[in-house]
This record gives structure tokens, C-alpha cells and sequence, in this order.
């Protein structure tokens, strides 16, 4: 492939490679597996490139390029070491009955998304990105009314979490 | 409800946290190789094809003889040759396929395409197993009802072992080897499903269940 392309990519790569870095942190829980996973992105992007005819936002495509290996090309099982499940979170707090501060509440929430499910990481990662319902549901490619009333389990789940 | 964007807050605040790469080591990353499923399965496909058609090579020619003797040497030529048109159908449709696999595709997609390219070579795979079963069922239908010949062909004539018992042995041997080959078989299909495709198919399975 020409230098020139290559050279254009990474330049766009560069100043948007915070959206990779954030699918990784969403579907892998310590280093290694951070950086073996943003390689495997890195490369789909780049043999995909030439394909982008720029008619969408290039973040939109890094989005979905990235999830797209996050969930279907990569096959490494490092990054699915459990930490806690749900029970366990809810049974800890249960059991010493203080009031989580902020620090403690975002543990909490972190800790129960490392255990959803990758479809279910797919759908909260691009919630915390605000991305709207109709291009969340482009990019899993489920229709918008069931990205929605998944999104809303998902939350109340969360929330089942934090106030037992 | 709050705590949610409290979550979206911190969510944005620990982008400053990432490491920023370097045009060099952006460059180091996308000349290294890519270890996606895609490309294993390709690998794998294209190694399913070579076992499958190579093993029509395995056969010696002394075999090709004895078939001679019981005339059958021009009806398996002629399954040879609509063997290799179909392979070249097979090989059509999984190129076709495999091309159609596209990263830019919605995730539903792109599963999809995926599982569509690995059932075609499946179905190859199934087509050449039925094959096998058929035509040894057939060879073996008619050289078992024509023992003299059979006897005649391996030579057994001037043994001392009594033919009948060779005859028997020589079934219970293939039927043996027929176990044993679809024993390997299903033991190879676990391993490939079990590692390959396991996370994709449930993945596929969960966005599936999602749009029903």
C-alpha cells in the first residue's frame, strides 16, 4: 500500500486513537490484554482504510471497526479472567451495609460492566459515548426500540448494584 | 439517575489517562501480523480442502487394478471427475463468501458473513464424508457378493488361511478403521468449533435473541 495513504492514516489515526484505547479498556482488564487488543484494532483499521470513502466520520467507523474485532475477530482469552460476579458485588454490600461513596460507587460499577456479556459492553460503551439509539442499533445491527429496552435493563441492573 | 452520570463523567475524565502513540509506534503496530479469527479460518478452509481433495491421491494404483478386475474402474473415474466439479463449485462459493467479509459491516453482519463462509466449507466437508461412506458401501456391497473374486484379487488362493475367515477379518478391519475415522472427525470438529467459533457463535446467538 502507498506511503502516502499510510502516512495520512496515521496521522487520523493518531489524533482519534483514544476511541480504540477506550474498547479496549471496556473489554479487557489489565494491560497485556489492553495492548494485544488495541494492536488487533490498530491493524483492522489500517487494512480497512482504504475502503473509507469518508462519507461517514471517521470516528464512527473507528467505533464500529473497533467493536467489530473487540467482539467478532479477536479470540484471545486473557481478557475474560473474572474478577466478581454480580452476587458476590451484591452480597459484599449486604453484608457491611456502608454508604459507597463516589470512589467506591464507581468501583462497583466498573467491576459489574468487566462482567457483561460483549454484546452487553458493546451496548453500554457506546451509551457512555452518547452515541443516540439509532446508531447504536446501525452498528450492532439490532433495531433501535430493542437497543433501547436493552440499554434500559442494562441500566437498571446498574443501579440494582449500587442501591441494593 | 446519578450515578450513571457520574460514571459518564469519570468515563470521559480517564481519557487523559491513555498513553498517546507516536507516529512511529503507530507505524510499528500496523506492519505487525493481525491474529484475527478471519484470517484462521481461511487458514483452516483452505487446509480442509487440501485433506479432502489430497486424499483422492492417497489412493495407490494397485487399488485402481482391483477395482479393474470387479469393472469398476470407468464408474470411478467418472465420480472422480463430477468429484471435481463440485470441489470447483465448493471452492467458488467459499471464495465469494469469504470476500464478502466485511469489518465496516454492523456486527450482526459480520457474524453472519463469517459463520456463512465457515459452513460452506462444512458443507464440503459433509459432502466428501457422505462421499466416502457411499462409495466404500457400494465397493464393499460388491466385492463382498462376489467373494470368489475378491478371494481370486488379494491373492489368497494359495495361502493357508481359509478364505472365509479372511473374509471376515477383512470386514471387521474396515468397519474398525470406518470408527475409528469418525471418531478423529468429530474430535477435530469439537476442537475447531470449541476454540474457534465458540465466542462467535454465542455472541451471534445473544444479538440474535436480542431482535426476536
Amino acid at each position: 500500500m502507498n506511503k502516502d495513504l499510510e502516512h495520512k492514516f496515521i496521522d487520523e489515526f493518531q489524533k482519534n486513537q483514544n476511541i480504540v484505547h477506550k474498547v479496549c479498556r471496556i473489554y479487557t482488564n489489565n494491560q497485556d490484554a489492553h495492548n494485544d487488543l488495541f494492536q488487533e484494532i490498530t491493524i483492522q483499521l489500517w487494512k480497512a482504510y482504504p475502503k473509507f470513502r469518508g462519507d461517514s466520520k471517521l470516528s464512527t467507523w473507528m467505533y464500529r471497526i473497533g467493536l467489530n474485532t473487540a467482539i467478532t475477530l479477536y479470540r484471545k482469552s486473557k481478557r475474560t479472567i473474572q474478577t466478581q460476579d454480580f452476587e458476590s458485588v451484591l452480597h459484599k454490600i449486604e453484608a457491611t451495609d456502608y454508604d459507597p461513596t463516589e470512589e467506591e460507587q464507581l468501583k462497583l460499577m466498573y467491576e459489574a460492566i468487566h462482567q457483561l456479556s460483549d454484546i452487553e459492553k458493546a451496548l453500554i460503551f457506546l451509551y457512555l459515548e452518547e452515541k443516540n439509539y439509532k446508531e447504536i442499533a446501525e452498528t450492532l445491527g439490532i433495531s433501535e426500540v430493542n437497543a433501547r429496552v436493552k440499554i434500559n435493563r442494562i441500566k437498571t441492573r446498574l443501579k440494582a448494584i449500587l442501591n441494593p | 439517575m446519578k450515578e450513571l452520570d457520574l460514571l459518564k463523567k469519570d468515563w470521559k475524565k480517564r481519557e487523559a489517562d491513555f498513553p498517546k502513540l507516536s507516529y512511529n509506534e503507530i507505524y510499528k503496530l500496523i506492519h505487525k501480523k493481525s491474529s484475527s479469527i478471519v484470517k484462521w479460518i481461511f487458514i483452516i478452509c483452505i487446509a480442509e480442502f487440501i485433506f479432502w481433495t489430497g486424499l483422492n491421491f492417497l489412493i495407490p494404483e494397485s487399488y485402481l487394478d482391483i477395482y479393474e478386475q470387479f469393472h469398476l474402474k470407468t464408474f470411478l473415474y467418472v465420480t472422480q471427475g463430477i468429484h471435481y466439479v463440485i470441489l470447483f463449485v465448493f471452492l467458488i462459493l467459499f471464495y465469494k463468501n469469504f470476500k464478502a467479509i466485511s469489518v465496516i459491516d454492523s456486527t450482526n453482519l459480520l457474524m453472519r458473513k463469517i459463520i456463512k463462509t465457515r459452513k460452506t466449507v462444512n458443507y464440503y466437508v459433509y459432502y466428501n464424508i457422505a462421499l466416502y461412506a457411499i462409495l466404500s458401501l457400494a465397493l464393499n456391497a460388491i466385492m463382498f457378493s462376489n467373494p470368489e473374486t475378491l478371494v481370486e484379487v488379494m491373492s489368497m488362493e494359495n495361502s493357508n488361511v481359509n478364505s472365509k475367515t479372511f473374509l471376515n477379518v477383512l470386514l471387521f478391519v474396515q468397519i474398525v478403521t470406518f470408527i475409528i475415522m469418525c471418531g478423529f472427525l468429530w474430535l477435530y470438529y469439537r476442537i475447531i468449533y470449541g476454540i474457534l467459533l465458540k465466542k462467535l457463535s454465542s455472541n451471534y446467538k445473544e444479538l440474535e435473541n436480542l431482535n426476536v
